[in-house]
């Protein structure tokens, strides 16, 4: 079996597993030990986040089980197969007005951050402009190269990550991990709810899983990538809890990059290692914006057919603009994040139920 | 979308050029008369007439001096056309004896219309006219002055054959076959040019490479409509992706080895009479920065040579930009004792770090330029005494700071240590976009740069293989020959990315890596 043809424009399973991680990783991980421990005791963070990230592998498991059942068929053909037509495409809208809103959170995101870590004259405003035209160029090429670009960029972005680990080892206190099992089971489920927002980006099973050529191993595959965050985000949970302490993680703005500020390269090669950390980091957001803004332009073009893809793109660009530059402070930016995590969790649950339930009811087959 | 711009231009009704479609009579001095007429009497054209079997039949030979080996048509033509005797009477019987027996030239054909013996002349071959007849013989008798086999200078080696392409395309396909003894070996002819016709051969190994890949580059090549293709630079052009992109998309080569060792990784291989340089497609980002000497020298050493290429590239590309950048916004980023030093440097230069180093690069690419125009002795001292004493003036004039020379310097020998002319010039180009991008946004313009060339390259394809594979499309089999350079003997599949009918380089081995 190949797993490569000859001038073909298809992805494969591992592409997947590739694509999963990268658009979860993104703005998310950079604030979310604050959120965590502002919530639990100690190091106890752990817990919801390996449980959050347990139901997070599971949804992604189901998810892509079920998509890959319609071989190379679009959301909105099986969905109206299952659902009648009208439903199947509010669902469409509904999953490209928060893919909408998620590439205008994340936009503004990086350039609040950019503005804090890289320069504090140049105005958000044009920040944002840049890294969103950027975006556009990428979505507005072809759809396999976006999957080759996360392949290229993933590895870059996981070495950074545990290099900022690695260089941190030195400042660690296991005595700030302890004691264990502090945290009152409500504030569990509090911070529950935190980490599983922070691993949202498994909305592209339902889209670009019609790219694949061969879907059978897919589930597999998304799974294992979403492991890949669910370890990533753990462990930098972990070393900023025992380089920082809970109170001070709580406090931080961003502790993930506040860790790579600690951090001291041997032979003096680079100070301010949070700026290079950041820049690596773009990439990562980068990917996740990307692959946000594809599902919007596919699930627009798969309602309007005869509508060219770069038309759909330069309309959906300012749209993205104004929506992220919206919000006046970062709190209000935080809080539509907030809301819009709520949104696609309750969202990707709701069309995964009714989808199975009513497949099982009227039975639809599958692989037609 | 170029291509298809061109291929409207090809519908236009090609003209009919009359003075060609003239036929051959069956008169000899008739016929030798339109010649004459047609070329408008050269005075390297040369009409031999002379009769034959005691002067019962006239006869002619016409060829261009120069481009033919007299000695060859002496031996094989003239003499054994003088020495035949007991010639039969009729015409037709005649022609067909002197076609079969009389004539010792291998390579003969049939000629009927003045097209032919116009074109046949032109490119070195030689007439035979018999009175009475109205077609003619066609006798290859190629010669004349040739270039010999030299080491090419534009990518000499430490190890490895010395050999190099000429301007003789049979030179070079014999050069191909003897680096290939193999039955599969397939050399396909092209003509190409309307007005000037030059051969083209399309080189391949059958069963190794990807049919439908030679078919595409097939497919290319029969949509070229020039003038005339002086280099294979032209035929590059016409048949490449992309005109857009500042990557090249077809590697090019002086060197029969590396030519026969991309035929081998199922490449094709794409020849022009008159040229030395020969194109292999398809190109992707990877094999720009392979040597061939990366396969003559022993792996540890050859790895580190590719690690360090790759450093180079990264210096070629992003090495004044990350200057501007720190130097102009993130001061904080360098170490305090290195950033007070620049700062001192610095004091007195009235430019900003933009401008200094667009000053620099632009000095340093009209020194490049100068140094290949020359001579090769004074091309070397105009390079050194160049770079040493404008550097060293501009400095203590205060134009620039000595850290920008040494940047710049750097830059520069990072550029001429990569394979490939091509590709250095495309990061050089990319350089000045980068520089830009970190004038106005520091190192976020830098990134933004960078995320942008990986969006292009990811998008790019060359004859159909991604430009960006094997890194993505990931083929991980394909990175023992990439960055790193495994040794020889754990090599066992040709690349995948190539998807070549046969994969297996070696039968020893486990055979799990079939199970793909």
């Amino acid at each position: 079996m190949k797993r490569f043809k000859y001038a073909d424009e298809r992805i494969s399973e591992k592409d997947i597993l590739v694509a999963i991680p990268s658009s979860v990783i993104g703005v998310g991980i950079l604030s979310l030990p604050r959120e965590v421990a502002s919530v639990t005791k100690f190091a106890d963070g752990w817990v919801p986040l390996l449980i959050g990230g347990c139901i997070v592998i599971f949804m992604t498991w189901a998810i892509a089980k079920f998509a890959s059942g319609f071989r190379h068929q679009t959301f909105l053909t099986y969905a109206s197969k299952i659902v009648t037509k009208p439903v199947a495409i509010v669902l469409t809208i509904l999953f490209a007005a928060s893919s909408i809103v998620i590439t205008a959170y994340q936009v503004r995101k990086i350039s609040n951050i950019a503005q804090q870590y890289l320069f504090d004259q140049t105005p958000i405003e044009i920040v944002a402009l840049t890294f969103l035209l950027v975006v556009v160029y990428a979505v507005s090429g072809s759809r396999a190269g976006l999957f080759r670009i996360n392949i290229m960029f993933l590895p870059i972005i996981l070495l950074i990550a545990f290099s900022v680990i690695i260089f941190n080892l030195g400042w660690f206190e296991i005595k700030k991990l302890m004691p264990v099992f502090q945290t009152p089971p409500t504030d569990y489920v509090k911070a529950l709810n935190t980490s599983t927002i922070s691993y949202l980006g498994f909305s592209i099973l339902w889209f670009h899983l019609a790219l694949v050529g061969q879907p059978k191993k897919a589930p597999k595959m998304a799974a294992l990538g979403m492991c890949i965050p669910v370890g990533l985000y753990i462990i930098i949970f972990l070393v900023c809890i025992a380089v920082f302490g809970n109170a001070v993680t709580s406090n931080l703005l961003y502790p993930t990059i506040e860790l790579a500020k600690v951090v001291e390269i041997p032979g003096g090669f680079f100070e301010r290692f949070e700026s290079i950390f950041f820049v690596i980091w773009i990439m990562a957001i980068f990917n996740t914006t990307t692959m946000a803004m594809d599902i919007s332009v596919i699930a627009l073009n798969s309602i309007f057919k005869n509508t060219m893809k770069l038309k759909i793109i330069f309309m959906l660009a300012p749209v993205v603009y104004l929506i992220g530059m919206l919000p006046q402070d970062i709190v209000t930016v935080d809080l539509l994040g907030a809301i819009m995590g709520n949104t696609i969790v309750i969202l990707n649950i709701f069309v995964l139920l009714l989808l199975t339930v009513i497949a099982k009811i009227r039975g639809v087959k599958r692989n037609e | 979308m170029a291509r298809s711009f061109y291929r409207k231009n090809n519908k236009q009704k090609k003209s009919e050029e009359e003075n060609f479609s003239l036929e051959i009579g069956t008169n000899l001095v008739e016929n030798l008369n339109k010649i004459n007429k047609m070329l408008e009497e050269p005075n390297d054209l040369v009409i031999r007439k002379f009769t034959i079997d005691s002067a019962s039949h006239r006869t002619a030979i016409v060829y261009i001096d120069g481009l033919v080996d007299s000695n060859y048509i002496h031996d094989h033509i003239m003499k054994n056309l003088k020495q035949a005797t007991e010639l039969p009477d009729d015409k037709h019987q005649l022609f067909d004896v002197i076609h079969w027996e009389v004539i010792t030239v291998t390579d003969i054909e049939l000629g009927q219309s003045l097209e032919d013996v116009c074109n046949a002349i032109l490119s070195g071959k030689t007439v035979f006219y018999l009175d009475g007849m109205d077609q003619v013989l066609i006798m290859d008798t190629k010669g004349g002055e040739n270039r010999s086999i030299e080491e090419p200078a534009s990518e000499s080696l430490i190890r490895g054959p010395r050999d190099g392409f000429i301007e003789n395309l049979r030179t070079n396909t014999v050069l191909i076959r003897r680096h290939i003894a193999d039955p599969n070996l397939r050399f396909k002819n092209y003509e190409v040019g309307r007005r000037s016709k030059k051969d083209l051969v399309v080189a391949y190994v059958a069963g190794i490479a990807n049919p439908d890949m030679v078919e595409e580059v097939k497919r290319r090549l029969e949509t070229i409509d020039i003038d005339d293709a002086p280099e294979s630079g032209y035929i590059e052009q016409w048949i490449e992706d992309s005109f857009l992109s500042p990557f090249p998309q077809v590697l090019n080569t002086e060197r029969p080895d590396k030519a026969a060792e991309a035929m081998l990784q199922g490449k094709v291989v794409i020849m022009l009479d008159r040229t030395p340089f020969v194109l292999i497609v398809p190109a992707t980002f990877g094999s720009s920065l392979h040597s061939p000497e990366d396969y003559y020298w022993r792996w540890s050493l050859a790895t580190l040579i590719r690690i360090l290429r790759y450093l180079a590239a990264f210096i070629s590309v992003f090495l004044p930009a990350l200057y501007i950048a720190l130097v102009s916004y993130h001061q904080g980023l360098i170490p305090s004792d290195l950033a007070f030093s620049i700062a001192a440097t610095r004091d007195g230069v009235p430019f900003p770090p933009f401008i200094e180093a667009l000053i620099m690069t632009a000095t340093m690419e009209l020194l490049r330029e100068a140094g290949l125009r020359l001579p090769t002795p004074i091309g070397q001292t105009i390079g050194i005494v160049g770079g040493l004493v404008i550097g060293d003036a501009a400095v203590s004039a205060g134009i620039v700071s000595p850290i920008m020379v040494i940047v710049v310097a750097l830059n520069a020998i990072a550029s001429f240590a990569l394979p490939s002319y091509g590709i250095a010039i495309s990061f050089r180009i990319l350089q000045f976009g980068l520089m830009f991008a970190a004038a106005v946004f520091g190192l976020y313009g830098i990134i933004l740069g960078y995320i942008m060339i990986n969006i292009h390259i990811v998008n790019l394809t060359s004859f159909g293989v991604p430009y960006s594979s094997p890194f993505a499309p990931n083929f991980l089999n394909d990175w023992k020959d990439l960055v790193l350079r495994v040794p020889i003997t754990m090599k066992k599949k040709r690349p995948d990315y190539m998807q070549t009918n046969d994969q297996k380089l070696m039968d020893k081995g486990d055979s799990s890596s079939e199970k793909v």
